[in-house]
């Protein structure tokens, strides 16, 4: 008798256990699974447990996504999904374009396009001046730098010591925001160093064409560009243009890795230099739960110190573990119009 | 309270018995070639399916130890790079994670967006191995060479090499671009306006005849050449290592690494998970792909022969580099920039129809009573996807205008035989495989003797030759495998003998075959089109 006592209050506590957790649950704003599409480059962000935890716990979202290009995500099918979270705004352009307005975006990191090198590259350019430093930041002089991309140089005619021509080495323009906002400052300084206009861009496609064109085949993500910087080489990649993001965030998640590289990598601002808005697309009302999460104090926090993304004008770089981050940065220049990026995009593809 | 139990009980019950519903379905989700053995044990829940380059099977070690560790097991399917790519781009992909040599193919075939969590796991360059006496005699031992130097030998018939298939492996389509550059006055680009000109396809042309033999996977040219008599091959730094290893173990020369100075290219190995909304697999994946990347690991998988971490070699692994002649642990590697996907298209179509050596090759077929039925349908299927060639073009497997076919059709004796020279008549050879049916014995030696006499009577230098067996049966014709080997061995015709096993084949003769011939067996029975086709990657 006793026995059989014992396993119906075991069972009792069982139910009640359960019940209380599921009226918590009930409570509790309902759980969604939210899907969309992604740049690589926010990746790490979106797979950070603290991030994770603070979407579950405080929002009870949980984010699943696949990685594509900026571009490639707008032309991508979206039946089912949720969001797309591009790198920039003439993404959300040409999905406005392509579908009429979404649900709702909202812009809600900034990280500006800098050039990855290393020592055995960045020395010999600043002693031709393409390169110099300020307060401990590198900067690239643009309007100095574009002949020698332009016109096929010679490493060695530049001082460096490795086979092969100068290029940067860019994601594809057509697919992946960070190569595409590269190619806009690359018209922009084609076109003197002012923002190029819808009158002025045809003339400039075909030496855009030469420059990109010499790259060959182009990634599809920033994320696998980056790696291979790290990973294939000074001499497979001894300029790649990027987030300062990306470093950012390997000095947090690799720590061991970037002690290993950290004196010989470079980062460099190029002067002037273009910010690549990271603009979230709601497709549903699932998919606006994120916004306001992604707002959160917290996550913005995660997302500059952990991750590299900034979130407001100046950002305190005292708490960054990569040194050569700059606090500010003035040398800004505007990205063309959508207009004129979508001819660009549509003569390189 | 007596009925909630039993409800409760009922409702356990119920709910084991779905699960079990649910798993028994998703087993038979399964993709081709789960008899290909897995890794860890075959009663365990967990298990993940990975489409991977050949190169990757000298790591089995490594992997056995994760998935008995993990009790998760393994099942590696190795294809050649456009086979992976293709993969990536069918609606219902097979596997749950993908492995190829260069993240190139994941950027090109990856067009459902499903690969995530990618991660470059080695590093290693495609070189040159050249017989160390001969790297001396050419000069090649001594100061910079490049890609030139080393095709200005190949020209004058001072060196010939093995190299995989341009169109079915990484290496050997690296190696090819590296040649195309080198070729065309190394531009800043090659375009496909460049890709016709004459005098390319002239220099390109007589280039690729001073190939030995082809294969279509790196791990197998290594193989193949460790067995035969060759005096140099393109392939992985890692792989040549490892042969290296191989030859000063049975006491020969060892191979001499030239690094070209303007380049060839970089195997960066890249690991990506296939995204189906399975989280616990995506878990396991992770679980493999960290382990992978541990420290200790990444370390010994640099005592293979492969660059890892960001410190360079590791100093309890430079003495295999330094034990190597011509090795260099710390040598900066300048890869070539390989072309657009468009222009890379153009360049592998015009190597498979007419740049690569021709070949020379002869089906033979096994017609005997128990093809009828399925396996015969089958083996016409996959007959099709080689001889017509719209679809041989989809694998870049088109016949080019200088190569030779034949299909031999046998059952108790040899039912037909017809030949075609270049790629249009190729289509007839069709028509037989397609109206024959289905009866009789299986009479192969005889067959492949047939075959081989076809061979004698052309001048193979000109070729890549290669017996294509296909059989289901024991041979049971009047000779037998000793009478084969010896007319095999007096003819004294460098051919392999490719099979392909199906139904009751006797695979330890098949094997015995590829032995005598230096050629491989293939396993059709999950899959005949795919095996036919590998077989056919071969040359």
């Amino acid at each position: 008798m006793k026995t059989r006592y014992k396993g119906l209050i075991l069972l009792l506590v069982v139910i009640i256990i359960s019940s209380a957790y599921s009226l918590y649950k009930s409570n509790k704003q309902e759980e969604v699974f939210i899907k969309g599409y992604i740049g690589g480059e926010k990746i790490g962000l979106v797979e950070d447990e603290q991030v994770k935890k603070i979407l579950d716990k405080k929002y009870s979202i949980k984010l699943d996504y696949r990685k594509a290009g900026s571009y490639d995500m707008i032309r991508a099918e979206h039946t089912g999904f949720d969001y797309l979270w591009p790198s920039s705004q003439t993404a959300l352009d040409l999905y406005d374009k392509t579908y009429g307005k979404p649900k709702q975006s909202e812009i809600i990191f900034n990280t500006p396009i800098v050039i990855y090198s290393r020592k055995m590259v960045v020395e010999p350019l600043i002693k031709g001046g393409y390169v110099y430093q300020k307060d401990g930041v590198y900067y690239m002089d643009m309007e100095k730098f574009m002949p020698v991309l332009e016109n096929v140089t010679k490493w060695k005619d530049i001082g460096v010591n490795l086979y092969d021509t100068v290029v940067v080495h860019t994601t594809n323009p057509a697919k992946s925001n960070s190569g595409n906002m590269f190619t806009g400052l690359l018209a922009n300084m084609l076109n003197g160093g002012s923002v190029v206009q819808d009158s002025e861009v045809d003339s400039l496609i075909p030496r855009l064409k030469t420059i990109i064109g010499r790259l060959g085949f182009t990634e599809s993500s920033s994320a696998d560009l980056f790696s291979q910087f790290l990973k294939l080489g000074v001499s497979a990649r001894p300029l790649v243009a990027g987030y300062e993001s990306q470093l950012i965030e390997f000095a947090n998640t690799s720590p061991d890795d970037y002690n290993a590289i950290k004196d010989d990598v470079v980062m460099i601002y190029p002067v002037p230099t273009v910010w690549s808005s990271h603009v979230y697309i709601a497709l549903s009302d699932n998919g606006r739960r994120v916004v306001e999460a992604m707002m959160d104090s917290e996550i913005q926090k995660i997302a500059w110190e952990g991750h590299g993304f900034r979130t407001g004008v100046v950002s305190d770089t005292s708490k960054i573990k990569v040194s050569g981050v700059a606090e500010s940065l003035s040398g800004i220049i505007q990205m063309p119009s959508s207009s004129v990026m979508l001819k660009i995009i549509k003569a390189l593809e | 309270m007596k009925k909630t139990t039993r409800n409760m009980i009922i409702a356990v019950f119920l709910f084991i018995l779905v699960s079990n519903v649910f798993s028994y379905i998703n087993k038979k989700d399964e993709p081709n070639g789960t008899q290909n053995a897995g890794l860890g044990n075959a009663t365990w829940k967990d298990e993940l399916y990975i489409v991977s380059g050949s190169e990757n099977k000298e790591l089995e070690p490594i992997l056995e130890r994760f998935s008995n560790e993990n009790k998760i097991s393994l099942h590696m399917k190795y294809q050649g790079s456009v086979d992976i790519a293709r993969e990536l781009g069918n609606k219902e992909i097979a596997y749950d994670a993908v492995w190829p040599a260069s993240s190139m193919w994941i950027s090109i075939g990856d067009t459902n967006h499903v690969v995530k969590h990618t991660e470059s796991v080695s590093i290693t360059p495609v070189v040159f191995g050249i017989r160390q006496s001969l790297a001396e005699k050419l000069g090649f031992t001594k100061g910079d060479v490049s890609v030139r130097d080393i095709l200005a030998k190949i020209r004058s018939g001072e060196l010939s090499f093995c190299m995989t298939s341009a169109t079915q492996s990484n290496s050997g389509c690296s190696a090819y671009i590296g040649f195309l550059y080198a070729l065309l006055g190394s531009p800043e680009m090659i375009t496909e306006e460049m890709l016709s000109s004459p005098q390319l396809a002239d220099d390109i042309k007589a280039l690729l005849a001073g190939v030995d033999r082809s294969s279509g996977s790196s791990e197998w040219l290594k193989t193949l050449f460790l067995e035969g008599d060759f005096d140099a091959m393109v392939n992985y730094e890692s792989l040549i290592l490892t042969t290296n290893e191989e030859l000063r173990k049975q006491g020969r020369e060892e191979l001499y690494i030239v690094y070209p100075y303007d380049g060839l290219s970089i195997s960066d190995a890249p690991l990506g998970y296939i995204d189906k909304g399975d989280s616990k697999k995506e878990e396991n994946f992770l679980k493999l792909k960290n382990y992978l990347m541990s420290p200790e690991i990444q370390k010994e998988i640099q005592s293979y022969g492969r660059r890892t971490g960001f410190k360079g070699i590791a100093d309890e692994n430079r003495k295999l580099w330094e034990k190597n002649p011509g090795a260099k642990a710390d040598i900066i590697i300048s890869p070539i920039r390989m072309p657009a996907p468009d222009t890379l298209k153009a360049a592998l179509g015009l190597y498979q129809t007419e740049f690569r050596k021709p070949s020379f090759t002869v089906y033979v077929l096994d017609y005997s009573g128990s093809m009828s039925g399925n396996p015969l349908k089958q083996l016409r299927r996959a007959m099709s996807e080689i001889l017509l060639q719209e679809n041989a073009a989809k694998n870049l497997l088109q016949a080019s205008s200088d190569e030779k076919n034949a299909v031999l059709l046998f059952s108790s004796d040899i039912i037909s035989l017809e030949y075609a020279s270049g790629n249009i008549d190729i289509e007839k050879l069709n028509n037989a495989v397609q109206k024959t049916g289905a009866n009789g014995g299986t009479a192969m030696y005889e067959a492949l003797n047939k075959a081989l006499s076809i061979m004698s009577d052309v001048d193979l230098s000109l070729y890549n030759p290669a017996i294509i067996l296909m059989t289901d049966g024991v041979a049971n014709g009047s000779l037998t495998f000793s009478d084969f080997e010896k007319a095999y061995l007096s003819s004294d015709l460098p051919v392999p003998v490719f099979s392909i096993s199906f139904g009751n084949a006797d695979v330890d003769e098949l094997g015995r075959i590829a032995k005598l011939t230096q050629a491989r067996v293939f396993d059709g029975a999950s899959d005949l089109v795919s095996a036919f086709r590998k077989a056919k990657g071969y040359n």
